[in-house]
């Protein structure tokens, strides 16, 4: 994530220029258009009354508790709400309208308002005041840190919360979903980030799951596999079976179930979290493909993503969120200057701080790798690392990255090849830790976190047998030397290491797991996708621990899908691609557009996606 | 390194002997005491070789002394003729195994069929089967419900046990003069029938003396369970007079309890009549003064008149020219006085 | 005990918004937050145990009377609870590590039918003890090898272990009940110390070994985190698949142990005994609050809910009401503890609070 540039070719191919948009409201561009006449009669006035008024009407205001510096002024800028009729050929007349819920609202109608919501945990107040209005029709961008209330906001509207306070309108009625089945009916779909799919079933059956069309208590499966399918085609996605088992689908293929699920529920405004996260670049690129012909039939949807060129690039309004409170509502998705995204979100005005490197002396290689494979996932990896060098490896999710990582750290059996640390093989973790590797898995919670235990039993997970006497552990010393290194990592919140580690923030979480190998003396530390799921500020936190680490002479082998990620914090970039290590150089003689355009062997050159 | 190393030596050489050592415990020959009829030609004709019969025999997977003491009965039983050939095949964990396993014996078409069933019920249609494809079937102990499923029934008399041992105790009781005693019950496993007609004959043996079981705590044939329920038992009648345990398997473990709490104001009365109780009776150094019969001999004698009746033969003390259609054991009541005389027949 | 527990819940049910005093607050909610779990758990079986005693004296106060009476009872209830107290151990500790033993019964079975053979027997009482606790640890380490390096889901590895463990008990005791000669093992069950059984001192010896063992020391801290998280076990350089072995090895001594102490009592061993012991300890550590996943649980609440049932079967026993009455709340128990498990303490006020206003 890093400042968008409006000249990127990849970009600017498939979005308008800000301010090109508004003006083409009305108008549909020639081309494989349907003809204006129809979509005018079936849009009629919703398109041409309702949506400059909308557009015109201020962002409605939050409290000037919640908004110390004022709202944005909306005036003059294009509303974003409209560039979805204009960019797609579809329009919400051309949708059958599916019965059974009469009051269908006109693009562009504020669908869902909320006044003032506040939910309450023990000891946490997640929701403090937030307001947010949806349209029909519309990409409603939710932006914030972890921990501002996304995840609430979105459960309250699930169903699976209820608020304490304040009001949620839903099509102009008073909305208060008692549980998910509930909100489903009302018509909201939520796509979580992990996907709620039943692997051992079917496509179809995952769709319709819990509202399985029967008969007499007979599930009728042709009935069910026939409308998949129409829902799949109007996903734009009708090559996938209704017939094939989830489980054989790739992440993105769940992610069109999870959304044929939201359909089969007639689904008028889906939120989905950080649907991108596990998706690769031109997989994103159909899922805004398919966001825009939802929205272009009226079906609203609220997206959450840390990636601001995402939100740019789909979004239309942003809605800010900090610490439980809307801080900014309504904000142009494009035009709004990054500057004014991150301070709404953080209260700083810089989006990323790499600190200042001094250069390492070039000394003898800590980690030598040579030739290292694993048939169907890398082949004949060789790279080095220094004491003291960051060492970043560039590329996609799926081009053997992690695998690499793992097999280092000999948490895979490499087929051929050796990995020496200070001349010793390694073949085993437990020879890896001894040797002093160290390694921050990629998914944290499920890699790397015990989630009940104490923060400093996660910090000592690998090193307890050593403050150990005898077999009798020592947790005085364990507490001492966890509440030290918490310090020096500047651990949030301060002080008490007997915490839980659920209760911190995803980047303290992973400053507890590189505190682990600090405090086993590692001197190689292997960290994958060191900053997802970490938020803006406390991005700019690790990097900084990365530097120091390296300033103490700990050797660093990162792995990060983002280019600006490798470039601002490693000594050395290396590309991988399709299991291979395809280029090397210095970081400082390269930059972002050849490290991406190597990345993705030229298919961001190509302009749109087949 | 060295250090290591001696102690891997040292853990596989302890590993080493402990195998040794274990194999060598299984070697087991319990003293197997089986109840055999050796009668003679002198004394009886009809042990005089004749028609060669094959005897199918099936009777559940022993987790029991009684069970167990069935089937080693019957095979030694056969052994003792020469024209007898014995196939048994063990009937498994339940009803349904029992059926298959009797079905692929029923196939062989043995002369006569013995067996005893998981279940009279459940394998009432076994029964049926064999006895219309020509196979006279000797039911042993568990009772098929149809009349038509069976030749010949030979069982023990669980009802009759229960009178047998409430009329031991009522007499005792009476003839000691305590006038409102404590009487406590350790049955077997609750659920089975044979369990609820001990109980109910142990009932009404007392009433005729107007005595009532005080509390009763079942226990699972096993002398762990037994000693469970004992203890439980113990606990809650601080004082008493006489205890019933329906079987001396388990009985093992209700004189352990009886000997860790060091009770000795009751006495008490066992059920099926092993050897270990017929023992201890004879010994008369424990609470346990009686035991009344359940005996696995059944299991002997059903082979014998298998044979008969393979061979077309009768009782030779009876009229008749056939064995009998049933045969119910009586419960008889071994103590001390008469424990010598039962000895050859504790299992 | 019970006002405690009462008073505990009380400030929590006034609305929480109102914030309270600092102090009096930091006090409230560490009872309410989830490290207090443990204690709250356990607090609430010292309850339950308190109202079965209670019941218990409201029902035969002519034998709560006696406090001869009253102080064998107790010895009674700890006794009848040694050998499933230190199976339950075992449990806790597999379970806490992610497993299961199904086998634990059988093992049990094995033990102590090999420790009785005549051959066994005649190596004395040394040789029976070291017998019963080498093929307990043994049959374990069979579990933990399948599972750990076969890749056997505990469940099916441990459940076939059941079915075969007992059947080599039937084999090696050739169905009959082995009945134990060995006068030192069997005057174990009836012998006491300073007036205690020492049966009691196995258990509370096992217990606060098994204490000391997951609380203070690196097998233990290994078994919460391979049992809370394997992966991030594994990738923490800890040798997950050695533990596992090791668990279900030392699930093996505890059943090796609690052979003796069945033979003992028993003064005899046969293949059915030690029936549905898997059963009962599994639910004693549940009861216990040790969560059927992994990663977390507690000795101390295994024991109480060991005896939670010991003492249920004993107030059964002295009001000689039926076994069957007895599964039926035994059952009734296993299902509140895991209820209140899953509500969330504050969830569960919240309930209260709702239905009562």
């Amino acid at each position: 994530m890093t400042t968008p540039d409006p000249a990127r070719p990849g970009r600017s191919a498939d979005s308008p220029a800000p301010g090109s948009a508004g003006a083409a409201i009305p108008e549909q561009p020639a081309g494989d258009r349907p003809p204006p006449t129809e979509r005018r009669a079936s849009e009629g006035h919703s398109a041409s009354a309702d949506r400059p008024a909308a557009r015109d009407e201020p962002a409605p205001a939050p409290e000037g508790r919640h908004a110390p510096e004022g709202q944005p002024a909306p005036e003059g800028q294009p509303a974003a709400g409209d560039r979805p009729a204009t960019e797609d050929g579809h329009t919400p007349g051309e949708q059958p309208a599916p019965e059974g819920k009469p009051d269908r609202p006109n693009l562009g109608d504020v669908v869902l308002r909320l006044d003032g919501v506040v939910k309450t945990f023990p000891g946490v107040r997640a929701l403090d005041g937030v307001q947010l209005e949806v349209r029909a029709g519309e990409v409603h961008c939710l932006l914030g840190q972890n921990g501002a209330g996304k995840s609430t906001l979105i459960k309250v509207l699930a169903g699976v919360h209820r608020a304490d306070e304040g009001s949620i309108t839903w099509l102009g009625q008073p909305f208060a979903p008692a549980s998910p089945q509930a909100a489903m009916r009302a018509g909201i779909a939520t796509i979580y980030q992990e996907l709620d799919l039943v692997d051992d079933l079917s496509v179809a059956e995952n769709a319709f799951l819990g509202h399985e069309e029967s008969r007499a208590g007979f599930l009728r499966r042709r009935s069910t596999a026939y409308r998949t399918r129409q829902i799949l085609a109007r996903l734009g996605h009708d090559h996938i079976s209704p017939r094939r088992l989830v489980r054989s689908l790739p992440a993105a293929g769940k992610q069109i179930v999870s959304m044929a699920r939201a359909l089969s529920h007639d689904a008028r405004l889906i939120v989905m979290d950080e649907p991108s996260a596990v998706l690769a670049h031109d997989e994103v690129r159909n899922l805004f493909r398919i966001i825009r012909e939802l929205t272009a039939q009226g079906i609203a949807v609220i997206y959450i993503s840390h990636r601001l060129e995402e939100i740019r690039d789909i979004g239309d309004r942003v809605t800010v969120l900090k610490d439980g409170r809307t801080t900014a509502a309504n904000l142009p998705a494009r035009s709004t200057p990054t500057r004014e995204l991150v301070s709404r979100m953080t209260g700083r005005t810089i989006e990323y701080v790499f600190p200042p490197r001094a250069s390492t002396a070039a000394t003898e290689p800590l980690l030598q790798v040579e030739g290292l494979t694993r048939e169907g996932e890398f082949a004949d990896a060789s790279l080095s690392v220094r004491a003291g060098e960051i060492v970043g490896i560039a590329g996609l999710v799926g081009s053997g990255r992690s695998e690499l990582l793992e097999t280092i750290f000999g948490a895979r059996r490499a087929d051929r090849g050796t990995v020496t640390l200070n001349g010793k093989r390694i073949t085993s973790i437990g020879g890896a830790v001894r040797a002093g590797m160290g390694m921050a898995p990629e998914e944290r919670k499920s890699q790397a976190l015990l989630l009940d235990e104490p923060i400093y039993r996660n910090m000592t997970l690998s090193s307890f047998a050593g403050y150990a006497r005898g077999g009798f552990t020592d947790t005085g010393k364990e507490r001492a030397a966890a509440a030290e290194t918490a310090a020096a990592l500047e651990l949030r919140p301060r002080g008490d290491v007997n915490r839980p580690i659920r209760t911190l923030s995803g980047g303290n979480q992973q400053k507890v797991v590189v505190g682990r190998w600090l405090l086993g003396g590692t001197k190689l530390l292997l960290l994958d996708e060191p900053t997802r799921g970490v938020d803006v500020g406390a991005r700019a936190e690790l990097y900084q621990v990365i530097h120091d680490l390296a300033a103490r002479g700990v050797g660093v082998l990162m792995v990060s899908s983002e280019v600006p990620e490798v470039l601002g914090l490693a000594d050395r970039v290396l590309v991988m691609r399709e299991g291979h290590l395809i280029h090397e150089a210095p970081a400082s003689e390269i930059d972002e557009a050849t490290v991406l355009d190597l990345v993705m062997a030229g298919s961001l050159m190509e302009g749109e996606p087949a | 390194m060295s250090n290591l190393s001696r102690r891997r030596i040292l853990f596989g050489s302890a590993a080493v002997g402990a195998g040794a050592l274990l194999t060598a415990c299984t070697s087991n020959t319990p003293q197997e005491n089986t109840q055999v009829n050796t009668n003679n030609e002198e004394a009886n004709p009809n042990a005089a070789p004749g028609q060669k019969v094959v005897i199918g025999f099936s009777a559940p997977a022993a987790d029991h002394g009684w069970i167990a003491a069935i089937t080693n009965n019957a095979k030694a039983q056969a052994g003792a003729y020469s024209d007898v050939e014995l196939r048994a095949v063990e009937a498994g964990a339940d009803a349904a195994t029992q059926r298959a396993a009797l079905a692929t014996l029923i196939a062989q078409k043995p002369t006569v069929l013995v067996m005893l069933p998981h279940d009279g019920k459940e394998l009432n249609a076994v029964g049926l089967e064999a006895m219309r494809a020509g196979i006279p079937v000797v039911n042993l102990d568990r009772a098929f419900p149809d009349r038509a499923a069976y030749r010949l029934q030979i069982k023990g008399d669980n009802f009759g046990m229960g009178i047998a041992a409430g009329t031991y105790i009522g007499q005792q009781l009476k003839s000691k003069g305590v006038s409102n005693p404590v009487i406590g019950e350790i049955p077997g496993i609750d659920s089975l029938e044979l369990t609820q007609e001990r109980s109910k004959g142990f009932a009404e043996a007392l009433a005729t003396f107007g005595f009532k079981v005080a509390n009763r705590r079942p226990a699972d044939f096993t002398a762990d369970g037994g000693q469970r329920a004992a203890t439980d038992l113990l606990q809650a009648l601080p004082k008493m007079d006489a205890l019933w345990n329906h079987d001396d398997d388990q009985g093992i473990g209700v004189l352990a309890a009886v000997n860790q709490t060091n009770r000795k104001e009751f006495f008490m009365v066992g059920g099926a009549g092993s050897k270990a109780a017929i023992d201890a009776i004879t010994a008369d150094n424990s609470v346990l003064k009686a035991t009344v019969t359940y005996s696995p001999s059944m299991a002997s004698s059903a082979i014998s008149l298998a044979r008969l009746i393979g061979q077309n033969k009768g009782m030779s003390d009876l009229v008749e020219l056939q064995v009998p259609k049933e045969i119910t054991l009586a419960s008889e009541t071994i103590t001390k006085e008469n424990a010598a005389k039962y000895a050859k027949l504790g299992f | 005990m019970t006002d405690q527990t009462t008073k505990a819940s009380l400030p929590a049910q006034s609305p929480p918004v109102e914030a309270p005093p600092a102090q009096a607050r930091a006090r409230g909610n560490w009872f309410k937050s989830d490290g207090a779990e443990p204690l709250r758990r356990n607090l609430g079986l010292i309850g339950v145990l308190v109202v079965l005693v209670i019941i218990g004296a409201a029902t035969r106060p002519e034998l709560y009377g006696d406090a001869t009476w009253v102080k064998n009872n107790t010895f009674t209830i700890l006794q009848q609870a040694s050998a499933i107290g230190v199976v339950t151990v075992g449990m806790t500790f597999v379970i806490i590590g992610g497993g299961i033993d199904l086998s634990v019964g059988a093992i049990i079975a094995v033990a102590g039918v090999w420790s009785t053979t005549l051959a066994t027997q005649s190596y004395g009482t040394a040789g029976m003890i070291f017998t019963a606790l080498v093929v307990g640890v043994v049959v374990g380490l069979i579990n933990g090898v399948l599972i750990s390096y076969g890749r056997l889901v505990p469940f099916i590895a441990t459940l076939a272990m059941m079915v075969a463990a007992r059947g080599v008990a039937a084999q090696i005791s050739g169905k009959q009940t082995q009945v134990s000669a060995n006068t030192t093992i069997n005057s174990i069950a009836s012998t006491r110390w300073l007036g205690i059984p020492v049966l009691v001192y196995i258990l509370a010896l096992v217990v606060a070994a098994g204490w000391v063992l997951l609380n203070r020391t690196t097998f233990g801290r290994r078994t919460v985190a391979v049992g809370g998280n394997p992966e991030a076990a594994r990738l923490a350089g800890i040798n997950v698949k050695f533990h596992t072995l090791l668990l279900y090895a030392l699930s093996g001594l505890c059943c090796g142990i609690a052979a003796i102490m069945l033979t003992s009592q028993a003064t005899s061993a046969q293949a059915a005994m030690a029936n549905l012991y898997e059963l009962d300890a599994i639910a004693a550590a549940i009861i216990g609050g040790t969560l059927l996943s992994g990663g977390r649980g507690t000795i101390i609440g295994a024991l109480f809910g060991v005896l939670v049932f010991s003492t249920i079967t004993n107030l059964f026993a002295i009001n000689n009401l039926s076994t069957e009455a007895q599964n039926m709340v035994k059952g009734a128990i296993i299902v509140a503890a895991v209820l209140v498990q899953q509500f969330r303490y504050k969830s569960l006020t919240q309930l209260l609070g709702r239905s009562s206003s």
